[in-house]
């Protein structure tokens, strides 16, 4: 029996083409838009951690007790080389470093500013994160005195590739020294702290500069991202204060929260839609019928296949567009994820905020099944009205209404 | 056999506009009886009809089919009843426009859950009595009028019921297709033996039919046997 009223529900699907074919376009449009949207948001803040954790945190950050409250020479780790050594022998580690900082004041001949000086050694840190591909002009390169230097710090100092520097800070001993630096690079990570604050130089000269033990380092970071591994190094290294990412960037926490809620109302929104073109269709489908219904009420049919057959119809308008959406959506999240969103026009504010002028999107299979899940879901419910009207039609009436 | 005793039905029952649609209708129907319900408009044949075919309910009075009262019956077994035992035709066919003339032949069968095999038999069988059965990949939208009721009445009678209830079926047919369709109906309650009551005031049905029961304003004036 139910193949025959899946036959009738496909035939009535389609007794009014066009009619059909607007509601799924219109759910296919409207689904293939939330999956880019979607893709993009994801993108975006995916984009930013991977960036974020590249350039500053990696997935892991360990640093002495202390530090993060009173950035200070004196609260390095104490020999940070060997407990990097014994990291990189934990089961999920993929990169370790070992970086040094100190806050001063950078100069040229005419303008001044607060900076971070980091000492980083150039071949970890691309093999930690690439750190040559945040280059921005110029070269990488630290020899004779050569530093690089973060994009809006640049600017705020108005210096170009070859202009010369002067960072002051405190060095260990307690006194105000100075080192004369020349811009080789300008980088920019669109990680706002850095892009504004920071000056990079070779780890060595830093220590030299400052005059503390070429073993020590302020940071150990990490790449290897596993509950397990932060759990083991928790335990294995009480004495230093061992961060995730997400400790470390609650901004971005709460940021991957807000994606969260912006994915939802998109995803009610369309959801909506979906809800609303379905329920149309179907409501003025049974209008149509409603003879139809009650004369086969009237001569035995059960309610049961009925509904049944509204049912179906809704499903196959609803698996339609899910289908239309899925490949139109498939396709949109392919070019967003390959050649992105380009937003240069407000490139400024963007990477302001750490996003990139070009937004590049993510796929998850995820998207499509939680759509599948949901359209379905909204078809079965847009029908619970029209069927109501169903179960409540009385035979004798549409047979006496006919005469 | 089927059986009222002292069956009333109003409309607008307690209302200005009230309507004693069937009074007091007492009537015996025994099995494959070719019966008409004659009047003029608004006499009761239809309500009476209805009310046999468990389609409408009765403010009083029992009707009986075999040993079944059906008037008390709930929804779902009225509906049971009528997929079982009986057959419907109407005046304007409704046939399921999306079906093929042997799907709608075969539709209440399919709904009883015959097996495949039996429904194509039957379907075949039905359509040669009523001269479809070269009509039967069409669909309804394809078919003359007459055509149509022939394809409503191989519906009715397919699944064999012990009734077919038949309303105006030739009101919107001429008078050839009305007088094929009245002799094929005679030919079925021969050879099915099924009983098969008609509503109408159509003189072709009245001189075909073996018992008239005349109605008029809602009261049974004549029962004429031949």
């Amino acid at each position: 029996m139910y193949k025959l009223i899946l036959k009738m529900a496909w035939k009535n699907t389609f007794t009014r083409p066009a009619r059909t074919l607007l509601v799924i376009i219109m759910i296919a449009v409207s689904m293939s838009m939330m999956l880019a949207i979607q893709g993009l948001y994801d993108g975006m803040v995916k984009s930013m951690i991977e960036k974020n954790k590249r350039s500053a945190s990696g997935d892991i950050s360990i640093y002495a007790k202390d530090y993060r409250l009173e950035k200070d020479i004196k609260y390095s780790i104490k020999d940070a080389a060997k407990i990097k050594e014994d990291i990189q022998k934990l089961d999920g580690v993929k990169a370790v470093v070992l970086r040094v900082m100190a806050d001063g004041l950078l100069s040229t001949a005419r303008k001044s500013s607060f900076a971070s000086i980091h000492g980083i050694d150039l071949k970890e840190e691309e093999r930690f994160g690439s750190f040559s591909e945040f280059l921005k002009e110029g070269k990488i390169s630290f020899k004779k005195r050569g530093s690089v230097i973060g994009i809006e710090l640049a600017k705020t100092l108005k210096v170009r590739i070859g202009s010369k520097l002067i960072f002051s800070t405190q060095d260990s001993s307690g006194e105000i020294n100075s080192i004369a630096l020349k811009v080789r690079g300008i980088i920019q990570t669109t990680n706002i702290v850095l892009d504004s604050n920071a000056i990079f130089m070779d780890i060595t000269s830093l220590h030299k500069f400052l005059g503390t033990p070429p073993r020590d380092a302020t940071q150990i970071a990490i790449m290897g991202e596993n509950q397990k591994l932060l759990h083991i190094l928790k335990s294995n290294y009480q004495n230093l204060d061992v961060k995730s990412f997400l400790e470390l960037q609650p901004m971005i926490k709460q940021m991957q929260e807000m994606m969260v809620i912006f994915n939802s109302i998109t995803f009610l929104i369309v959801m909506s839609v979906v809800f609303i073109g379905i329920f149309g269709v179907v409501y003025v489908s049974i209008l149509d019928r409603i003879r139809e219904f009650g004369i086969v009420l009237g001569i035995g049919m059960q309610y049961k296949y009925i509904r049944a057959q509204i049912f179906l119809e809704s499903v196959i308008v609803g698996v339609f567009g899910y289908v239309g959406g899925a490949l139109l959506g498939l396709i949109l999240l392919i070019y967003l994820r390959d050649y992105g969103l380009d937003l240069s026009s407000f490139s400024d504010a963007l990477e302001m905020w750490g996003y990139e002028a070009v937004i590049k999107g993510t796929i998850k299979v995820s998207y499509f099944t939680t759509t599948f899940g949901a359209i379905i879901s909204a078809s079965v419910l847009s029908v619970l009205i029209p069927i109501r009207k169903i179960k409540k039609l009385n035979p004798i009436e549409v047979i006496r209404a006919e005469k | 056999m089927i059986k009222l005793e002292s069956v009333n039905k109003y409309f607008y029952k307690d209302d200005p506009r009230e309507v004693h649609a069937l009074r007091d209708i007492n009537l015996i129907v025994q099995e494959g009886e070719f019966t008409l319900f004659n009047g003029p408009s608004g006499c009761g044949k239809t309500t009476l009809l209805n009310a046999i075919g468990a389609l409408d309910s009765i403010d009083s009075g029992k009707i009986y089919l075999d040993e079944t009262e059906i008037t008390s019956l709930d929804e779902q077994a009225r509906t049971e009843l009528r997929l079982t035992k009986m057959g419907f035709v109407f005046q304007s066919y409704n046939l399921v426009p999306v079906l093929s003339v042997e799907e709608n032949i075969g539709f209440i069968m399919k709904l009883r859950g015959f097996s495949d095999k039996e429904i194509s038999q039957r379907v075949l069988e039905i359509a040669s009595v009523l001269e479809i059965d070269s009509k039967l990949k069409l669909m309804p939208n394809e078919l003359s009028g007459g055509q149509q009721q022939r394809v409503a009445v191989a519906r009715a009678v397919a699944a064999k019921p012990k009734i077919i209830l038949a309303d105006e079926p030739t009101a919107n047919l001429d008078s050839n297709n009305s007088q094929i369709l009245i002799d094929m109906m005679r030919e079925l309650n021969k050879k099915e033996g099924m009983s098969i009551l008609f509503a109408s005031h159509d003189e072709l049905i009245m001189n075909s039919a073996r018992r008239v029961i005349e109605l008029n304003d809602g009261v049974l004036v004549d029962d004429n046997k031949r």
